[in-house]
């Protein structure tokens, strides 16, 4: 680690005393620049951001990366494709980054990914895309290896869903998914899922961002009486569409996927109603760097992280800042996207999420290692095509928020996926 | 400098495909009066038409028909006429407010056909797979941009002297003349239905080629970018600009989309840190206060309509 540090030194000492700066240079001296592209003008997008800075002021009161500081310039993606795709470029030409962190809604990444940064070599790790049609680009070698994401495909999350239903021996089921992307991708998915441990689907109904009411489409799922109900929904159109149902006389059997993880829905709606609702979410808090996680993102921000995504937005930027390290100064995005592997190493150095961690991470790269990040989101591995498998967690509401109820290993996920196919 | 260049070469391209929509209401609106509230379904008909003939085959829905490309761009412009004509018919007997609210439905049910219909164009999760023409020669770089820019360029300023023609024409003429006294005009034997719903065909194709200009520069289109947002951008655009005058449209297509991105731009550079995660609300404030201000106090837009009495020629 030594000989690392005083060869950055070195060089950028002699850097800046042949450019006649003069000044006591020590390795410091430079700055980094990452790009993150969020919705910060929309409620749930802003703790998203909040975390990803909360993850670059940790490095550099640790040291930076790669002897420099690091600076997340961040622009708003205002949910509209081109706002988006737009900021993305000036960050890529203007503020010459070389790794982009974000977007969240599927609809804007892609945008990204397949007029920006693929083009321009820049690694792209978003957080919270959740669209299969990533895989598929993917697939087919248009990526280029630099695109990843944090966020488990929903496949994941769909069969831990039906593995609760089944294990809580409901016969019959009814879906309400948000009518985006990501709840078509997941409403597909579990009732697949559902079919395939024997569990009959009454009705599968899509909801629409914003409307007053939702009585026509919860009166469409009571319909076919079902024993429990699957909720893929934001907290928004989620606690309107519980209020009707559970006032229609529904079942509280509910499960829910972990886009309703949050206190917003749980005030609205009322403990009281949600005593028998099971929320299942891919893993956290299992090893010590999670658990860490949550109590380093309580203290700083005064809270517990309940909003979606949080989590998940700590380890892009995690990643991507030890991918940073590992590639080394002025590397560029396709060297960063290659060190992705050797950060995220199941045979590497295990460390944890958080400033200690990188500084162990720091001495095992430099010395020619590799390391095994264990994330907010439990141990993070890609796949080929930037995807995430990762273990899961069952959740219940409680009083002081959401407490944990089972905790799925990636091995059992892994077994349960295959069974199912 | 390079990446500068880059940029600027990006942000001009999409003002540029903005501009072309911009142009294609003006006709609407500016010199005929007609209150097209759905901007985007027209833009998205285009958009999505090119992108279903001109892409790689996908799994699951329509497509993959691998069209040469200007053939796919002018399929995409058909789709748009078509659909406008048919809503014309439905709906051109309606005047203002009415008609803005018959065709801002259409544009509301244009995207939630496209974010259902996964048959149809892939649902929420939107049209990709489409190569960009030439790619093997000219890859997908600044290049590949440069030359894009030049082609959209091109297309612009084709469609701006055809509309100026048009406006100068009898038909132009008769255009403000229904828009100014829709009596008048038929007391003359002119036949204003037929008239609008032409204007109407004839803008809604030019805002289908904007529409297949934009998904072919992204080599992508989803629901996310057919959201009445678009509709309101472009309305602004012309406004600021000055309805009814196409260098107005152009100036304010470039004007506003510039004070969009330079507004996130700035922020991001020179807002405090604390205030960085409200840039994008500030954003927001700031434009709509560009829109407020340019309607109390200059109406006509940045380049009024200039009237013109007798016929050009004559001067």
């Amino acid at each position: 680690m030594n000989k690392h540090i005083k060869h950055a030194a070195l060089t950028v000492g002699l850097a800046i005393g042949i450019s006649a700066y003069g000044s006591a240079a020590f390795a410091q001296d430079c700055t980094t620049k990452i790009g993150a592209v969020l919705p910060t003008s929309v409620d749930w997008g802003k703790p998203i951001a909040a975390t990803a800075q909360y993850v670059v002021d940790q490095i550099n009161e640790a040291g930076g990366v790669a002897g420099c500081q690091i600076e997340m310039v961040l622009r708003d993606s205002q949910v509209d494709p081109k706002v988006g795709v737009d900021a993305a470029k000036a960050l890529v030409d203007l503020d010459g980054v070389q790794v982009l962190i974000g977007a969240v809604s599927s609809g804007v990444s892609m945008p990204i990914l397949t007029s920006v940064t693929v083009p321009a070599g820049v690694m792209q790790m978003s957080c919270c895309s959740s669209s299969t049609a990533f895989t598929g680009l993917a697939q087919e070698g248009k990526t280029r290896g630099l695109w990843f994401r944090t966020f488990a495909t929903s496949g994941v999350q769909a069969a831990v869903g039906a593995m609760v239903a089944r294990d809580r021996g409901h016969k019959s089921v009814a879906i309400l998914y948000k009518n985006d992307d990501w709840g078509q991708d997941i409403g597909k998915l579990i009732a697949a899922d559902f079919e395939s441990v024997g569990i009959e689907v009454t009705a599968s109904v899509a909801l629409n961002d914003g409307q007053a009411s939702y009585r026509a489409e919860v009166t469409e799922a009571l319909k076919g009486q079902p024993e429990a109900l699957y909720l893929a929904l934001y907290p928004k159109e989620g606690t309107a569409a519980v209020r009707e149902w559970i006032s229609l006389g529904g079942t509280q059997n509910m499960i829910v996927a972990n886009s309703l993880k949050s206190d917003e829905f749980r005030d609205n709606v009322g403990l009281q109603y949600l005593g028998n609702t099971v929320g299942t979410d891919t893993a956290s808090p299992r090893s010590e760097s999670a658990s860490a996680f949550v109590e380093q993102y309580t203290a700083h921000f005064g809270g517990a992280p309940s909003g979606p995504g949080l989590a998940n937005s700590y380890d892009a930027t995690m990643i991507a800042l030890l991918a940073m390290e590992a590639a080394g100064k002025d590397a560029d995005g396709a060297q960063i996207a290659s060190m992705v592997s050797k950060v995220t190493d199941p045979s590497g150095t295990p460390i944890t999420a958080d400033a200690d961690g990188f500084k162990q991470a720091r001495e095992v790269l430099a010395g020619g290692g590799s390391v095994f990040y264990q994330g907010a989101t439990g141990n993070v591995r890609f796949d080929a095509n930037g995807d995430v498998s990762a273990p899961a967690v069952t959740w219940g509401f409680s009083d002081a928020g959401t407490k944990e109820l089972s905790f799925i290993s990636l091995t059992d996920v892994d077994a349960f996926m295959a069974s199912l196919k | 400098m390079i990446g500068l260049i880059s940029y600027l070469v990006f942000f001009t391209t999409v003002a540029a495909i903005l501009s072309i929509a911009v142009l294609g209401l003006n006709l609407q609106w500016g010199n005929s009066g007609l209150f097209n509230g759905g901007v985007v379904a027209f833009f998205g008909a285009g958009a999505y038409t090119t992108l279903i003939l001109g892409g790689t085959p996908q799994e699951a829905h329509l497509g993959g028909y691998q069209l040469f490309y200007p053939l796919a761009l002018a399929g995409g412009m058909v789709a748009a006429g078509v659909m406008a004509w048919v809503v014309g018919i439905l709906t051109l007997r309606l005047r203002h407010d009415y008609l803005a609210i018959a065709t801002f439905g259409v544009a509301v049910a244009f995207e939630n056909l496209m974010r259902n219909a996964e048959w149809l164009a892939g649902g929420a999760q939107g049209l990709r797979g489409f190569e960009r023409p030439l790619h093997a020669w000219l890859g997908d770089g600044f290049t590949y941009n440069a030359l894009f820019l030049i082609f959209v360029l091109l297309l612009l300023i084709g469609t701006y002297l055809f509309l100026q023609r048009l406006i100068l024409s009898p038909f132009g003429r008769l255009l403000r003349a229904i828009r100014e006294d829709e009596i008048a005009a038929r007391s003359l034997g002119k036949n204003p239905a037929r008239i609008r719903l032409t204007a109407f065909v004839i803008g809604s194709v030019i805002m289908g080629l904007a529409g297949g200009l934009y998904a072919t520069f992204y080599a992508f289109i989803s629901p996310q970018d057919v959201l009445p947002i678009l509709t309101f951008q472009i309305w602004a655009m012309l406004i600021v600009g000055g309805a009814g005058n196409a260098r107005g449209a152009v100036a304010g297509a470039f004007l506003i989309w510039a004070a969009w991105t330079a507004s996130g731009w700035g922020l991001s550079r020179f807002a405090p840190v604390d205030l960085q995660l409200y840039t994008g609300s500030i954003q927001f404030v700031l434009i709509g206060l560009v829109i407020v201000g340019m309607l109390l106090w200059r109406p006509q837009g940045l380049f009024p309509e200039k009237l013109v009495v007798s016929q050009s020629g004559r001067h």
